[in-house]
């Protein structure tokens, strides 16, 4: 390219536009383009990776919000005739209510379990590592492993905890089969699997912070909960920040517990929001719609993130 | 037949990546080549290997490729992935009819009646009432009713004699009355442990064509849709709710979850099934256990014999096949009347064809196999599926009703038969 060209492409046509472009990425000569050029190179296999695996279903799951499409006929163009139909669908309400509850059980009951463990694997236990191991084990399980043993545990009859129950002389519960006590039993269940991870997380955060920072409270005769309350939990705050945007996106995310163990029910009180969109997608063959529940879901879970961090920061720095 | 399609778009690559001899290959030699695609169990697949030999040794000039349906969850999410792919076969003989919508959705089937014999061969093999549950809605065939499970009631006979039960119910209240009997506490522990049903009400599509589609069809009802209406909120499909109920509500049938198999435990004396059971139970029963199958029970007063759902699957040749004729063919020796009996003889499967019981050709099968009677009894009285695109959609919803009405009593059946009719009339309006 030399110098006082620039006038002279800004007035040709696009394909030589988009050739000048092109020439500005992967420059002729010189020791710098070359290396940039190596650069691209390297990045190349990632860059296409992202756009054939991410960016065009992205992109097609978007064209298909306005379409009607099950796979093995032409698309329909259908305008926002999906959008109507989500808007008036009360089982995606109901879904979505059901997600809900189910972050409002998961979410402090993981909070709470994983900061206690944490704290308590933070100290000189005899045998640590091995309950470190221990605790971290479920999350590496197969998911649906994890959610056939349970499932096995849950049996209203057979399972080992009404088992126990009962020895207790406790009544049977209807874990998965009572519409009251089916998602507070999946949420258990998916805290149990989860807990692992962010114990590990929690365990980093703790150990980030510094020990004069106790030997001082102490002097000044803190209590162990003045030490938690005043240090551990402020300092900790970007730690609890992260898990709760993972649990969050976790949560929302929720699938492979109620497609093994409930099929959405009973009475549809675990139908969650992944599972309604699975069913119309892959059993009902409504590509369209499906992909238009998946742009919702993930506008509800970037606006609820965006209203967690607004307000958890701020209490922080509060 | 669980769905996912998940699994549809690497399966049509997988599909359409198998190797596999084109007919253009075999025709080289002046040879016709078919590809004939059946199901997987090791009986059916026997019998299309048996058939497809012995046409193969009559005529040399058409030969016939037997293969199992690729692996899939289900063999509809194959075809259709392979309709996807360009990769069917030229026949396929395991077709759910209420599937069908599907492929001619796709344009990938053939239309049957342009072959000249077409309906001459099926009225002679069934009754015209039955071959019309077989049209589709355009008033053409795409499909021959081939073989027929119907669902009956399996009782544990030696279970229902204990309590007092001498005959097997028919009715709503025979039903009712034995489950009284039967369902009970055994070890005095004040929790029962002894019921009369267990019923699957996993909210699964597919699961209430099991339940409560036969107790529909035996409380008199026939088709679920007229062309793009619903009539199944009607009187026949009210009975069939309001029987669930009275099941679950009076304890009959219990909520709870259960690990192994209830029914051949001793813990439940009954359960919706077909023939294929047989096998089962011949196998894994315990020496002293006795059952027998009843009809499914029906409003009380109900005359003519009772009806069920027959659980068919029927034959397609793909528009793909490049020798239609010669696949039609095939498929007429197929379901002719001694591969019928070895489709009876190697895998318990009833052939769709009338006078099955009074031909001589048949009866040396019945004699020793005489709990098959039975079902060749309720061959003709049971009815197929609606085929229809949003088939899955609406037993989902009718599923969902269930178990909030008949299962849980969230509603009364009245209300969840209205919601279902309702609901499902909308997906068709918005179709």
């Amino acid at each position: 390219m030399q110098p006082g060209e620039a006038n002279k492409f800004s007035m040709l046509s696009k394909p030589a536009a988009a050739w000048k472009r092109f020439r500005r990425i992967f420059p002729r000569r010189g020791e710098s383009a070359q290396k940039d050029r190596a650069g691209y190179l390297m990045t190349f296999p990632y860059v296409l990776h992202v756009i054939v695996f991410l960016g065009y279903p992205l992109a097609f799951a978007f064209v298909l919000i306005f379409h009607r499409w099950n796979v093995y006929t032409p698309m329909k163009w259908v305008g926002l005739g999906n959008v109507k139909l989500l808007a008036g669908d009360p089982l995606v309400w109901r879904a979505l209510a059901n997600t809900l509850y189910f972050l409002l059980i998961h979410i402090p009951l993981q909070l709470a379990l994983a900061l206690g463990l944490a704290e308590l694997l933070n100290r000189k236990l005899r045998g640590r590592n091995f309950f470190r191991a221990s605790y971290f084990l479920p999350f590496v399980i197969s998911g649906v492993v994890v959610t056939i043993l349970w499932q096995q545990l849950y049996a209203t009859e057979t399972g080992l905890i009404n088992v126990l129950l009962q020895r207790l002389g406790l009544p049977k519960v209807g874990w998965l089969t009572d519409p009251r006590v089916a998602m507070p039993a999946i949420a258990i269940m998916a805290t149990w699997k989860n807990v692992g991870l962010y114990v590990v997380l929690f365990l980093v955060g703790l150990q980030a912070i510094p020990a004069r920072l106790y030997e001082a409270a102490e002097l000044d005769g803190a209590s162990e909960w003045q030490k938690f309350r005043r240090i551990t939990v402020p300092l900790l705050n970007p730690t609890i920040m992260l898990v709760l945007v993972l649990s969050t996106i976790g949560g929302f995310s929720l699938f492979i517990e109620p497609y093994v163990m409930t099929g959405g029910g009973p009475a549809g009180s675990t139908l969650s929001g992944i599972l309604y969109l699975y069913k119309q997608a892959f059993t009902f063959s409504k590509m369209g719609y499906a992909s238009t529940i998946g742009f919702f879901w993930a506008l509800i879970i970037f606006t609820v993130v965006l209203l967690q961090r607004r307000f958890v920061e701020k209490e922080a720095v509060e | 037949m669980k769905r996912s399609w998940l699994i549809l778009i690497p399966l049509s690559l997988l599909i359409g990546c198998a190797p596999s001899r084109t007919a253009r290959e075999d025709e080289a030699g002046g040879r016709v080549s078919l590809t004939y695609w059946s199901a997987t169990n090791a009986q059916e697949l026997e019998f299309a290997n048996e058939v497809a030999a012995e046409w193969n040794r009559l005529h040399p000039e058409v030969q016939v490729r037997v293969e199992p349906v690729p692996a899939g969850q289900s063999s509809e999410e194959v075809i259709l992935a392979s309709i996807a792919s360009g990769t069917t076969p030229d026949i396929y003989s395991n077709v759910f009819p209420g599937a069908l919508a599907d492929l001619q959705d796709a344009e990938s089937v053939v239309q049957l009646d342009a072959f000249p014999d077409f309906l001459e061969v099926m009225r002679e093999r069934m009754p015209p009432e039955v071959l019309e549950q077989y049209r589709s809605s355009d008033q053409h065939y795409y499909q021959v009713a081939w073989k027929s499970n119907p669902v009956m009631v399996l009782y544990n006979t030696r279970m229902l004699r204990e309590a007092g039960v001498e005959s097997l119910p028919a009715t709503y209240s025979e039903f009712l009355d034995a489950a009284a009997r039967v369902t009970r506490d055994r070890d005095g522990d004040g929790q029962v442990d002894q019921w009369m049903a267990t019923i699957d009400y996993y909210p699964i599509w597919y699961k209430r064509l099991f339940d409560y589609y036969p107790l529909y069809l035996a409380a008199g009802g026939t088709a679920l849709f007229q062309g793009r209406r619903v009539v199944f909120g009607n009187e026949q499909s009210l009975a069939a709710f309001r029987f669930l109920r009275e099941c679950f509500a009076r304890g009959y049938v219990p909520v709870q979850t259960f690990q192994g198999d209830v029914f051949l435990d001793g813990r439940v004396a009954a359960k919706f099934t077909g023939p294929y059971s047989i096998s089962h139970l011949e196998r894994y029963r315990a020496a002293d256990f006795e059952y027998g199958y009843g009809p499914i029970p029906r409003p009380d007063g109900a005359a003519g014999r009772p009806a069920s759902y027959a659980d068919p699957k029927s034959i397609v040749i793909f528009k793909t096949c490049r020798h239609p004729r010669e696949a039609w063919e095939f498929v007429k020796f197929v379901i002719s009347k001694q591969n019928d009996l070895r489709l009876l003889e190697l895998t318990s499967q009833l052939p769709i064809r009338k006078g099955l019981l009074e031909d001589e050709a048949y009866a040396a099968y019945f004699e020793r196999n005489p709990r098959m009677v039975q079902f060749a009894e309720q061959l003709m009285t049971a009815r197929s599926i609606d085929s229809i695109a949003e088939l899955k959609e609406v037993f989902d919803i009718i599923a969902q009703e269930v178990e909030e009405s008949a299962v849980f009593g969230f509603k009364p059946p009245e209300q969840a038969v209205h919601d279902a009719a309702g609901r499902s009339q909308q997906i068709l309006d918005v179709e």
